[in-house]
């Protein structure tokens, strides 16, 4: 199964059995996200890049600078393991 | 993970989770790429990309067991918008797909067809 249909068959059952208020709270605060224009202040396509330097998990500073030397980079911003 | 390697790309995660919670994912995954932390998303404001949670919200995530607080080390109760970006050598973003919907996350099959796209140029 695509990535994308798991998720959905995820949501799908999760949705059965959160609470109901939970659920509410968490889907208007996706739609207030929506709506607050965040996503017309993001980067876009055709920007710069701001460059970062941030710690690895082995003590390391890691610089996208650096990393661009080598060839691009993809960047995946998340939220974390929880 | 080494589909885009094969393209000459490398791969970084951005956490906003301090740098010992982001070492636990990177062992339980057996991660070949790095978790870099960025505390209290301070790069991801810088692309755009932090918001805060509603207080309704934090109340649920407690209840839920999920304390940002202490994965995070700070009380701000930011995120990232869940976002994967390609980035070319000379600095300029070549490719974004960001959602402002956390459970939606960006198919690998996308973001990999966009870089084969951009080598082929």
């Amino acid at each position: 199964m695509k990535l994308e249909e798991r998720l959905e068959a995820y949501k799908k059952s999760f949705q059965k059995q959160a609470p109901k208020e939970a659920q509410e709270i968490m889907h208007r605060a996706t739609e207030d996200l929506r709506n607050s224009g965040i996503l017309a202040r993001t980067v876009k396509v055709g920007d710069m890049a701001p460059d970062f330097s941030l710690n690895n998990t082995r003590g390391q500073v890691v610089a996208l600078s650096d990393l661009l030397d080598g060839g691009p980079v993809v960047a995946s911003f998340y939220r974390g393991r929880w | 993970m080494e589909d885009f390697t094969s393209q000459g790309a490398t791969l970084v995660l951005i956490s906003p989770q301090l740098e010992e919670h982001n070492r636990i994912i990177a062992e339980e995954k057996k991660l070949t790429v790095d978790i870099l932390s960025d505390p209290g998303n301070e790069m991801a404001a810088r692309y755009g990309l932090k918001f805060q949670l509603p207080e309704d919200l934090q109340k649920i995530y407690m209840q839920f067991g999920i304390d940002l607080p202490a994965h995070n080390g700070d009380d701000s109760w930011t995120l990232p918008l869940p976002a994967r970006l390609i980035i070319d050598t000379d600095g300029v973003i070549r490719y974004a797909e960001i959602n402002a919907d956390y459970t939606v996350r960006p198919d690998p099959e996308h973001t990999l067809a966009a870089l084969k796209a951009i080598g082929s140029l």
